[in-house]
């Protein structure tokens, strides 16, 4: 079933505005939580096991415990609406739609971890949202729900935009932190965590925007409720970026673990015209793909890990079989050679060298051992780049090579 | 900690990355992006391990060692890897040299085959033979790249001074990027575009002249490939031959590798070992120092003039022609110029023949406009000694430093590196100045004053101080401090800003800043000491030095000026001599001069003889009776004290060249002409030996402890520090209608002897020509000026060439220049009234034209 408690306010009219906000319940978390002791509000959260909405799936309450308590520096606070996984556009509807369910989690997170300045870093693209994000945060200044002494709590809190300039790799989180500082988008080395060494070299909480957005109504409702509306390791709800060869492409909020055949067939309506299912790239552009006999699995993280996929940003992109999978394989490779950031070698070369393969498959007949070129070099990267990018490139070639290898030997010579 | 590598079990004491621990036991992991004084990139992948219990591959030159840790270097598995990824990177680079089976007959047959624009292979490359790609290829043992070689089609870049940038042969490791911005502060280089198009160089791809590169070579030292290439090194083979030597072309002292072949110098290093610049250099000791030794204008014979013409002859003639000549002129008609570029054996040397031979007190030295001189002068006025050794790194621990009146990186670059070490933990930096430095961006606060002003900044400083909190018993009870803040009633501050030009609030801030965290340094260069009210400037930063409790660090300014100050200073006042002589030169009662580097005079003075012992022809030989070849730092011995106040013992590395010869030889020579007892030294060591006993300071100057590099100059530290009244006497002259700008000037630090670098090495001149005047945008607008365009500056007193700059790092109303010592200086230096001559800031109008 679809559950409406993210979206809540989605369609509604005006939702983005204050007014509506509050009418509709907004802001009672932030009350609630500014009366809370932060430690039960952290307890709270991880109690909830919500898993980060950006990607990695890391659960929220343990990444804030990470956060060290007595530091002399101050801590910051950024909010990953990047969202540049292709397929992915959740958080574009959390923020056109209503922004200050995020501004409120933001608040919520901050007064939690001790955090004064909290930045959102926006995908570039995304200019007409951040000017509206901009006026969704003067709102909450002028109600003083930002600012100093909010709501009389004796805490201060800034938030400011930041806009991206268009790479992919400002959405890893190391290399956000960089671009946020001013500096090239160069992910960095890990360890240090954020966590411990962030933004300005101080104590730094990044959170996805769909993450952060579930924050108030953990608050609300408590962990229990939430954990009972996913699964016990995977609560809560997750917006489901639906795209491809569907009748209805959009996005739907379904309980974590619903299963990606229902989200296919039952919400985005089928496929498109009766055309037939050839495979599905379920989590994001990163997860491997899986083909129709193996879309039968619950949407929650440790059964598509199980499944030989992943959940990622839960970007479901549906492809029919009508669709030559090399060009599948080519928007992949395309996407990721030219996002590489270029810092470590296997990633810069490795895909620039896939992709040259594949670019001659259309070109000419290619030989067989260029689908074992293709598997050598994915294989090269996979676990041996200096950021998850290269992992995020090597495996959807990986599976897409493996899997559908009889459709690509027919681009080579027998 | 303990840990095992390859099954060994080895010990480390923390923190270290598996990569230097793997190197400390002679493990060898090979690593490319990896460099020892830098931050790990871990972008090559080559130094990949796997470490039992984690999942995946670590790059060691990242991964710290931990204990019990068990680390696997060498597998099959790491084997492949590593070759996929050195055919990866070779595929992007020229390999045909480096695969090719031929490779060992090439290398015997052709070794230098330099001459191209173009780098296809390793015979090709300007990095052949000291290419760490090379070795790691080499390591891994390559023999073929399985992919087609891709060539990025980027053009060489020729056009900056001294080294030349091919990125065809970047492997993108990085090491330039950070040295640039982690060691040298400067950030110049990056990286642009991204994935394979990634490429690294200026912003907007700018030459390195115009995104204020220091040229200091650092990137090209660390570079593995020849992407980054010193260009005079393009037509030489490898060295033969490496010799550590002391470069004597600033007050720092770094230790240089000179590098040697065929008894020529090819070129010269920043050290490793270092103890003062720890692998760092400037643009002069890195890329100046063959220009130097070979110039043309090379003095190499002895010459004097017979029949109006200069003619070379051999020494004995030189020396007797040279030795009747001074013996007419003793005692008070003649004096002697020595230079701070010269040793402690010459200094010591030139002193005793001055005394001995020449019988005369007339010694000068261009010590006296250097901040250790004039700081003394000031304290022995007042009855207190002062310590004035200091260690660099001092300087980087401090948390707090204020620098005044010096641009740091271009007159003190390894102070300035150390200075950056405190920034990066965290210090608080401002600066005072008129003019704006290229380190503003890493400045909390820039004070900018208007140009002479900056004694009553610094007074109002110390009153917002006093007023701020209260001040600690052992301030409040040294001698002298009630005068002073009684004194500094004066200083209302609601006068600053239109005496000072900075605003309350700033001084506010800065007064803030300095009250902040210990340790303190405040750091002074020449600029603040040389002008004519420098004993006012002196005593209020001396007393804000007091108030603050900051140590106080005057940056002395020539390769030896601290080891000669203490040598002449013993029995000379070095202040009033220089003006005697000056005075007694003009008034003709000096008849006779001899010189030995460049000192500023007035042009019109008239003598009867005079001598030059220099290592180089100048302008002025026209004047000259007789010119004395000097060898040069390089190719002698002798002891050199660095701003720190560090004795340092430099050997030669070449032999004299044509009949040049030490400064002390020629003038003991000369000496024992004059028939004079007591000069007669076969060997440096023995006029060391003889200095040691004389010179009280250095008496550690033949002692073998030189070697640790850990001698100083022995200071005595006699009575307490006091307080000195605030005496306000002097302003600047003010612009007038006629003289519409103020310009500040500074004595040239680019020079070696009569060798002036700007004047002489064209790249030089393209970084910083003494000959600029630095004009803001605003006044060269108004006066329709253009970049490089000829000018005519002139003052009350005299006018001279320059080149317009126009830059923002002065204000409207004022201009800036420099001078070699040797220019005709009337216009410029104070010679009469004061007691010590002084810098001027004068009232000037400027002129178009030659
Ligand atoms: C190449 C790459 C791109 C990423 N892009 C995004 C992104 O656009 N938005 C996002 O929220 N997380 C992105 N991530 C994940 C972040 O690194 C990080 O895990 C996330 O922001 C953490 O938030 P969460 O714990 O709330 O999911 C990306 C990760 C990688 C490796
Ligand atoms: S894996 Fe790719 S994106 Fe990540 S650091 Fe390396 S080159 Fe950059
Ligand atoms: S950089 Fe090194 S490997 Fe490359 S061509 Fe030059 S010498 Fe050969
Ligand atoms: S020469 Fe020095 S300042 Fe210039 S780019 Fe290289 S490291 Fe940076
Ligand atoms: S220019 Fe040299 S040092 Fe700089 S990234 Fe390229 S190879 Fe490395
Ligand atoms: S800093 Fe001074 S001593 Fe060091 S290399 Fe440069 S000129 Fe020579
Ligand atoms: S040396 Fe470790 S990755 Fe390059």
């Amino acid at each position: 079933m679809e559950e409406k408690v993210l979206t809540k306010n989605f369609g509604v009219k005006n939702s983005h505005r204050i007014d509506v906000y509050l009418e509709r319940g907004g802001y009672q978390a932030v009350q609630k939580a500014l009366q809370m002791d932060p430690d039960k509000i952290l307890e709270e959260v991880k109690a909830a096991n919500l898993r980060g909405r950006g990607g990695a799936g890391f659960p929220a309450g343990v990444k804030l415990g990470f956060v060290p308590k007595e530091v002399e520096k101050p801590k910051y606070l950024c909010a990953n609406a990047d969202e540049g996984e292709p397929g992915t556009f959740k958080d574009r509807y959390i923020m056109t739609h209503d922004p200050h369910l995020l501004i409120e989690g933001m608040i919520i997170i901050s007064y939690c971890v001790g955090i004064h300045k909290a930045y959102v870093y926006i995908r570039g693209e995304y200019e007409h949202i951040a000017q509206q994000l901009e006026k969704a945060l003067s709102e909450a200044y002028d109600k003083n729900y930002l600012g100093q002494n909010i709501l009389n709590s004796g805490f201060d809190l800034d938030v400011f935009i930041h806009r991206g300039a268009g790479a992919y790799i400002c959405g890893e989180e190391t290399g956000l932190l960089e671009s946020l500082e001013g500096k090239r988008g160069y992910p960095r080395l890990k360890p240090p965590f954020p966590a411990a060494i962030g933004l300005f070299q101080c104590p730094t909480v990044i959170n996805n925007v769909e993450t952060l957005s579930n924050i108030p109504q953990v608050i609300l409702k408590g962990a229990q409720w939430f954990v009972n509306k996913g699964l016990p390791k995977d609560g809560g709800t997750r917006i489901f970026s639906v795209s491809g060869m569907v009748e209805k492409p959009g996005v739907y909020e379904c309980p974590v673990g619903t299963s990606l055949k229902d989200i296919i067939y039952e919400y985005a309506g089928g496929l498109k015209e009766g055309k037939k299912l050839k495979a599905v790239i379920p989590g994001g552009l990163s997860a491997p793909i899986l083909k129709p006999d193996e879309i039968d699995v619950p949407m929650d993280f440790d059964s598509l890990m199980e499944a030989g996929s992943m959940l990622g940003s839960a970007s479901v992109m549906v492809i029919d079989q009508e669709k030559p999978i090399l060009d599948v394989l080519r928007v992949i490779s395309d996407f990721y050679s030219h996002e590489s950031c270029g810092q470590c070698t296997p990633c810069r070369i490795g895909n620039s060298w896939i992709n040259k393969i594949i670019h001659r498959l259309y070109r000419e007949k290619g030989k067989k051992e260029d689908l074992d070129k293709i598997i050598r070099l994915a294989s090269n990267m996979k676990g041996k780049t200096l950021c998850p990018l290269g992992d995020a490139a090597a495996l959807p070639i990986l599976s897409l090579t493996q899997k559908f290898r009889e459709e690509l030997e027919t681009y080579t010579e027998s | 900690m303990k840990l095992t590598i390859n099954g060994k079990q080895i010990e480390v004491e923390g923190p270290k990355t598996l990569l230097e621990a793997a190197r400390e036991n002679d493990i060898s992991i090979p690593s490319l992006c990896d460099h020892p004084r830098l931050s790990p990139f871990s972008g090559c992948r080559l130094c990949l391990v796997k470490i039992k219990g984690r999942k995946g591959y670590m790059p060691s030159c990242s991964t710290y060692a931990e204990e019990g840790m068990e680390v696997q270097t060498q597998s099959p598995q790491l084997k492949k890897l590593r070759k996929q990824i050195m055919e990866f990177i070779l595929s992007e680079h020229p390999n045909a040299c480096l695969i090719c089976r031929e490779k060992e007959n090439c290398d015997e047959y052709k070794s230098t085959l330099r001459k191209v624009g173009e780098v296809t292979g390793c015979v090709l490359c300007p990095n052949n033979g000291r290419c760490e790609l090379q070795d790691v290829v080499e390591e891994l043992n390559i023999k073929r790249v399985s992919f087609p070689s891709q060539y990025r089609e980027l053009e060489v870049k020729k056009r900056d001074p001294f080294f030349d940038q091919n990125y065809n042969l970047c492997i993108l490791c990085g090491r330039c990027v950070r040295v640039c911005h982690e060691v040298r502060g400067n950030s110049v280089l990056t990286f642009s575009y991204r994935g394979t198009k990634t490429v690294v160089g200026t912003v907007l791809d700018l030459p390195h002249t115009e995104t204020g590169c220091q040229f200091c070579g650092a990137c090209v030292d660390v570079c593995p490939t020849g992407a980054l290439t010193e260009r005079e090194l393009k037509y030489e083979g490898l060295p033969q031959r490496m010799e550590p030597a002391i470069c004597g072309l600033c007050s720092m002292g770094c230790e240089l590798q000179i590098n040697l072949r065929e008894g020529r110098l090819l070129n010269s290093l920043p050290s490793d070992q270092g103890v003062v610049n720890q692998g760092q250099a400037c643009v002069k000791g890195r890329f100046t120092l063959k220009d130097i030794l070979y110039s043309q204008e090379r003095l190499l014979r002895p010459m004097i003039r017979r029949n109006k013409h200069l003619e070379e002859v051999d020494w004995d003639e030189a020396l007797d022609y040279v030795a009747e000549g001074l013996g007419q002129y003793k005692g008070e008609k003649v004096a002697l110029f020595s230079s701070t570029q010269l040793g402690c054996e010459d200094g010591y040397i030139s002193q005793k023949f001055a005394q001995e031979a020449l019988k005369t007190g007339n010694i000068g030295t261009p010590a006296v406009f250097f901040p250790v001189q004039s700081l003394k002068r000031l304290a022995q006025n007042h009855g207190f000694e002062l310590d004035l050794n200091f260690r660099m790194d001092q300087i980087s621990e401090a948390k707090t430093v204020f620098l005044v009146g010096t641009d740091v990186p271009l007159t003190h670059p390894i102070i300035w590196l150390e200075l950056l070490k405190a920034l990066q933990k965290g210090a608080r930096f401002i600066y005072l100045s008129p003019n704006e430095f290229e380190i503003n961006r890493h400045a909390d606060q820039w004070i900018q004053n208007k140009p002479g002003t900056e004694s009553y900044v610094l007074n109002f400083l110390s009153r917002l101080i006093l007023q701020g909190s209260s001040t600690s018993q052992d301030i409040s009870e040294r001698e002298g401090f009630h005068t002073f803040k009684n004194s500094l009633e004066n200083f209302p501050l609601e006068k600053a800003p239109s005496i000072t030009g900075v605003s309350e609030k700033q001084l506010k801030e800065a007064a803030e800043i300095l009250g902040g965290k210990s340790p303190k340094a405040i750091l002074f260069g020449g600029a603040f000491s040389q002008v004519r009210w420098r004993n006012q400037n002196l005593s209020a930063l001396w007393n804000l030095s007091l108030l603050t409790q900051a140590g106080l660090y005057p940056l002395d300014l020539d390769s030896n000026s601290r080891g000669m100050e203490v040598i002449h200073g013993r029995s000379f006042d070095l202040g009033q001599s220089f003006n005697r002589i000056v005075q007694n030169l003009s008034s003709g009662k000096i008849k006779a001069l001899y010189q030995m580097g460049p000192v500023p005079l007035p042009q019109k003075i008239k003598t009867n003889f005079r001598v030059f012992q220099d290592s180089f022809l100048n302008a002025q030989r026209e004047q000259a009776d007789a010119l004395l070849p000097a060898s040069t730092f390089l190719e002698r011995e002798g002891i050199f004290v660095n701003a720190e106040g560090r004795v340092q013992k430099t050997s030669p590395v070449l032999p004299p060249m044509g009949d040049s010869r030490p400064d002390w030889w020629i003038l003991s020579q000369l000496a024992q002409r004059m028939g004079v007892s007591g000069f007669k030294y076969k060997k440096t060591s023995q006029v060391r030996k003889e200095l040691g006993e004389n010179i009280p300071e250095l008496n550690s100057a033949s002692s073998s402890r030189l070697k640790e590099k850990e001698v100083f100059l022995k200071e005595e530290k006699k009575g307490p520090k006091k307080f000195l009244p605030v005496q306000l006497k002097e302003t600047p002259a003010k612009p007038t209608r006629e003289y519409p700008y103020l310009m500040m000037v500074e004595g040239s630090q680019d020079y070696y002897r009569n060798f002036h670098l700007s004047e002489k090495i064209k790249g030089f001149r393209m970084i910083r020509d003494v000959h600029w005047l630095y004009i803001s945008p605003q006044d060269a607008e108004k006066l329709e000026l253009k970049e490089n365009q000829p000018v005519k500056v002139e003052s009350t007193k005299g006018k001279m060439s320059r080149k317009v700059k126009i830059s923002t790092s002065v204000l409207s109303g004022t201009v800036k220049t420099s001078f070699n010592w040797d220019e005709p200086s009337d216009s410029l230096i104070n010679f009469d009234s004061s007691l010590f001559p002084a810098i001027q800031v004068v009232p000037v109008r400027i002129k178009r034209g030659e």
